[in-house]
């Protein structure tokens, strides 16, 4: 199962992966696929497909990851699920297609928290995802002998398949940090859009009001390239930013920073203004995560950029107020999981009523989905009952209009989505936020294998806590990029998160190239 | 932390749970003694639920169908609740929706928007049903009843997907699934309690169905479950607070309806009388035994989790859209009656005209249907009015009822018609050879011309100008019939009618009778 220690000294690590470019043609053959993959368990369905070679497009030559729970009509799409493990959708996602389109080769899913459900990466019928990262105190060790940490969740596959070099870049979801969890734990780049940017016709929902397509690659440029191709309107999806839309944001942002506009890299950041919200800084974050995003402020602020500490007050209620909503969302979304149209469907027990839709479905359901999502599923159905509405899911939604009323009080530039004229907007408004990515490095993966949860009781609240860096900027739809900002004490990457304002996605790409830089 | 603060979602929330504000409603309407029930007051309020008249369903482009038309044949990978689908908003039936509460008064809301219902059941494959819960499209209005003038107040009207088709196989003891109608849309169209017998809420739905037919928003069939209705029915002491309300499902004709709710009244009458209380219930109705039965009570609705649909941004409509739709309307029944007697049609005319337009195809997403006022108002293009309802009440709809058949079978276009009566009014054939004419348009399903036909039949008027053919025919008539000739010599006039016919016979019907009596007249001086 563990690959041996004699391919795993030169088969990948942080080394071999720097040296293939994402954007330069990466010829890994399907063999070599699966013997990474067994390490690290980032794929569970690799294509067969040869890759097209006469095909010209922008993209290709790229090759592309997609996430587990992202459709695709030739591989299947089973969200990590047993509800879902026989399940290859009729079509493809509008990004697959659009990547396909442009040139860029699917090698195959990647694992993933059961329909995006985690942020670690264990709750997955496949198996947990093993960070490739390799630790400067460990270089010596043979692989198996290595500790084992998880890649981060719930697109852990998506940035470990990056992270491992089976890939260029790869496809993740992002409901609450998603993407920018596991690109931080896995040392890798990690954009989570704004909302509405990617099309979500063909992505499984879990949270419709936050989900987002996001994009993970080794560097900004790789991001950017497929970004670019996939940030388009889709009258497929009704949340869909029209075009105008991304052009009045896309203007505004541009107009606060000529300099950052201009197309080359800049070599001073004098006007822009960073700012530093004092509430992402909660006792639970790790004392070397703080310096190695101090060293980043430090080059930010030697480049001219003035560093700006600003308050989002209504920060210390956007996790509850997050799990409320996104389990609400996600009790109404996996209601139709029942087994009758497709997916598992278990006999019935004796006793069982065959008549009772309820029987039939509560049996089906049970046994496909696993301990967290219906966790998650029972909490949202709360929320939603009539007697704990107005207590949970409304309330929660006011905390929502707090969370973005925060941002928009910091930022420089107003929502386009207001309304508003551009007078209104705070003279002394920052342009960026920096914060953060995660409140600690990569946590180990205890037990020794597929079966971490089996046998424990289901997470507590500190993997919940894990999110508590990433969802304010999801509730509030915004871009958020997760950079890697060099190693902690423990030698595991550290990620810093570029948060702007919406639609302001090429501005947040720009400073994280910045930052990228810095290293 | 929890905050006891009530949002203005909350509030509505509330709102709703009490749809039927029994204080302003006192008062509003004369307590009626019905001779059934005397010194009780019947209290009734409807939802209907009407399927949208659009070629596609509410929130994906497949085809909508009818019954019985092959099952999960009209599905997309949306209908079917497919992992990774989202909804697109057909716009034709918010159009289609608009018109009706235009046609009903009701105050279109600029911003409405969907929200989702949740109960797992066979016929959902989603597991939800979006609907307008907290935010509706209409609210408001009124419908107009022809028959005691009463104005029943409408609560607001709402857009909703319809659901799945599920039928128990007893004997296979299987659940049979049709996905065909799931996802077609509906519009819920909720009124006050504002009805006071069963009679009345038998007018509310044919009148409702009759609006919703005109403006081409719905077919509106109850029979063919286009249009389903759940009725709300209370009985209190008159005089009094109004009683506790029973909700009966699932009714499918007017007729079933008003025997329900005449059941449902001697129940809640029963019941009181005998010192107990009505509690609040949802009732099924058993068409064989004429009486409600019990389904569920109030303490075992269902939660239905009612949630703002994440996908759908809200509905934004504005004045201008509203103002564009109320100009394309189509006239309603009212206004119709209203032109063609002011065309020159007497009431009764356009009471069968709009009778047989009552039984049209509605046409899909608004376009015109093929009626019969449509037929007449194109058919009394340039022509005399009168003339045009003669020929197509009497003759064209009374040769298609003498055949058992409905103005929906018409063969005779527009054009042969029409030709046909330009033909007789200008003396081209004679009325009678147009009836022959007609005749044989509709017994042969011919769409030649009927300049044409009259040729090839040897219908066409003699235009004779010296009149040799008629005098020819009419000394032939005299010949053959001398006794009548007598007759009329010695002043008989009414017999000379026989020989005109003698002559008209002799002619095929081509010779005009005014002709044949003049020169009848001549020669017998």
């Amino acid at each position: 199962m563990r690959l041996g220690p004699r391919t795993l000294s030169h088969t990948f690590g942080p080394a071999t992966c720097r040296q293939k470019s994402s954007s330069k043609r990466f010829a890994c053959t399907h063999q070599s696929l699966e013997q990474l993959n067994s390490s690290v368990n980032a794929l569970v369905a690799i294509s067969k497909t040869p890759r097209r070679t006469q095909h010209h497009g922008p993209l290709e030559g790229v090759t592309i990851a997609v996430k587990d729970n992202i459709c695709t009509s030739l591989l299947p799409t089973t969200c990590s699920s047993a509800m879902l493990s026989d399940y290859t959708s009729p079509f493809d996602a509008t990004v697959v297609r659009l990547l396909s389109d442009a040139g860029a080769h699917v090698i195959g899913k990647a694992n993933c928290d059961e329909f995006g459900m985690g942020s670690l990466n264990v709750n997955t019928i496949h198996g947990p995802v093993i960070n490739p990262h390799q630790s400067p105190h460990a270089r010596n060790l043979p692989w198996a002998l290595r500790e084992r940490r998880s890649a981060g969740g719930s697109s852990g596959g998506s940035a470990a398949s990056v992270a491992a070099g089976m890939c260029g870049v790869a496809l993740g979801t992002d409901t609450g940090g998603s993407v920018r969890l596991p690109a931080s734990y896995c040392g890798v780049v990690g954009l989570k859009p704004s909302y509405g940017l990617i099309s979500r016709w063909g992505v499984i929902s879990f949270a419709d009001s936050l989900d987002c397509v996001g994009v993970i690659g080794k560097s900004i440029n790789a991001i950017e390239k497929v970004f670019d191709v996939v940030s388009v309107y889709d009258k497929r999806d009704p949340t869909s930013a029209t075009s105008e839309l991304r052009e009045k944001a896309r203007s505004s942002a541009e107009s606060c920073l000529p300099a950052l506009s201009s197309g080359a890299q800049p070599t001073s950041l004098e006007g822009l203004r960073i700012g530093i919200p004092q509430e992402y800084f909660p006792v639970e974050l790790d004392q070397s995560v703080i310096s190695s995003l101090r060293t980043v402020i430090k080059g930010l602020a030697a480049m001219g950029a003035s560093i700006v500490p600003v308050s989002l007050p209504a920060t210390q209620y956007a996790l509850s107020a997050y799990y409320v909503i996104a389990t609400a969302e996600a009790s109404s979304n996996l209601a139709r999981f029942d087994g009758i149209q497709y997916g598992l469907r278990v006999p019935l027990p004796p006793g069982a009523t065959r008549s009772k839709p309820s029987d039939v479905y509560a049996f089906s359901r049970s046994a496909g989905l696993g301990r967290e999502v219906q966790k998650r599923i029972l909490l949202g159905t709360y929320a939603l009952t009539a007697d704990a509405f107005d207590n949970y899911f409304l309330q929660a939604q006011r905390v929502r209009t707090h969370i973005k009323s925060d941002f928009n009080n910091v930022f420089r530039h107003h929502s386009v989505h207001l309304h508003l004229n551009r007078a209104s907007a705070p003279r002394n408004g920052v342009d960026v936020l920096l914060h953060p990515s995660a409140i600690r490095t990569a946590p180990l993966l205890d037990g020794n294998g597929e079966s971490e949860r089996e046998g424990h009781e289901a997470p507590g609240l500190d993997e919940y806590l894990q999110d508590v860096m990433t969802v304010p900027a999801s509730l509030a739809g915004l871009p958020a990029l997760s950079v890697p900002a060099g190693l902690a004490d423990d030698g595991w990457p550290v990620g810093v998160s570029v948060v702007g304002q919406w639609g302001s996605d090429e501005l947040v790409l720009r400073i994280g190239r910045v930052i990228e830089e810095l290293r | 932390m929890i905050i006891r603060q009530c949002s203005w979602r909350a509030r509505q929330f509330q709102q709703l749970w009490r749809p039927f504000n029994f204080r302003n409603l006192h008062g509003q309407r004369e307590a009626l003694e019905d001779k059934r029930w005397p010194g009780w007051e019947v209290v009734v309020g409807i939802e209907v639920h009407a399927q949208i008249k659009s070629r596609r369903k509410l929130f994906s482009d497949t085809r909508t169908s009818r019954p019985g038309e092959t099952p999960n044949a009209f599905v997309s990978s949306y209908d079917a609740a497919l992992p990774g689908t989202l909804p697109t908003l057909n716009p034709k039936c918010v159009e289609l929706a608009v018109r009706t509460a235009l046609a009903l008064n009701s105050q279109i809301q600029s911003r409405s928007a969907f929200d989702r219902k949740h109960y797992f059941y066979s016929d959902l494959p989603a597991g939800y049903q979006i609907t307008q819960r907290y935010a509706p499209l209409a609210q408001g209005g009124y419908l107009r009843l022809p028959q005691g003038g009463v104005n029943v107040r409408i609560t607001q009207i709402q857009l909703e997907q319809d659901t799945a088709k599920s039928t128990l196989d007893a004997r296979r003891r299987v659940t049979q699934v049709d996905l065909n109608r799931a996802g077609s849309g509906l519009m819920e169209i909720v009124s006050e309690p504002d009805m006071r017998s069963p009679e009345e809420a038998g007018d509310y739905v044919r009148t409702l169905q009759a609006m919703l037919r005109s403006v081409g928003a719905s077919d509106g069939s109850m029979e063919l479950g286009s249009l389903r209705c759940d009725v709300n029915v209370s009985v209190n002491k008159l005089g009094y607070p109004h009683g506790t309300r029973c909700e009966i499902k699932n009714l499918n004709s007017v007729k079933f309806m008003t025997v329900a709710i005449t059941s449902e009244v001697f129940r809640h009458i029963q019941l009181l009388e005998s010192g107990q209380t009505v509690p609040q219930e949802t009732r099924g109705f058993d068409e064989a035994k004429a009486e409600t039965f019990k389904l569920r009570s109030k303490e075992d609705s269902p939660d239905y989790r009612y949630m703002p649909d994440p996908n759908l941004p809200p509905l934004l409509l504005s004045p201008e859209y509203i103002d564009c739709i109320r100009k394309s309307m189509p006239e309603l029944p009212e206004a119709t009656r209203r032109r063609l007697t002011r065309m020159g049609l007497t009431e009764q005319e356009a009471e069968v005209l709009m009778a047989v337009d009552a039984g049209r195809e509605v046409g899909f997403d608004g376009e015109p249907g093929k009626g019969a006022v449509a037929y007449f108002d194109r058919l009394a293009q340039g022509r005399n009015a009168r003339t045009a309802v003669n020929w197509m009440t009497h003759e064209l709809l009374g040769q298609l009822a003498a055949r058992k058949e409905t103005f929906s079978d018409n063969p005779v276009s527009l054009g042969q018609l029409g030709e046909l009566i330009d033909m007789v009014q200008s003396s081209k054939i004679t009325g009678t050879s147009g009836k022959t004419l007609l005749r044989h348009i509709i017994s042969h399903r011919s769409t030649a011309s009927p300049l044409t036909l009259a040729q090839e039949l040897s219908l066409v008027a003699i235009s004779d100008d010296d009149g040799v053919l008629v005098k020819k025919w009419c000394s032939e008539a005299i010949e053959a019939l001398p006794e009548e000739v007598d007759k009329v010599r010695q002043g008989n006039l009414k017999v000379m009618n026989r020989l005109v016919g003698k002559v008209m016979q002799l002619s095929g019907g081509r010779a005009n009778a005014g002709d044949v009596r003049s020169v009848l007249g001549e020669l017998l001086q």
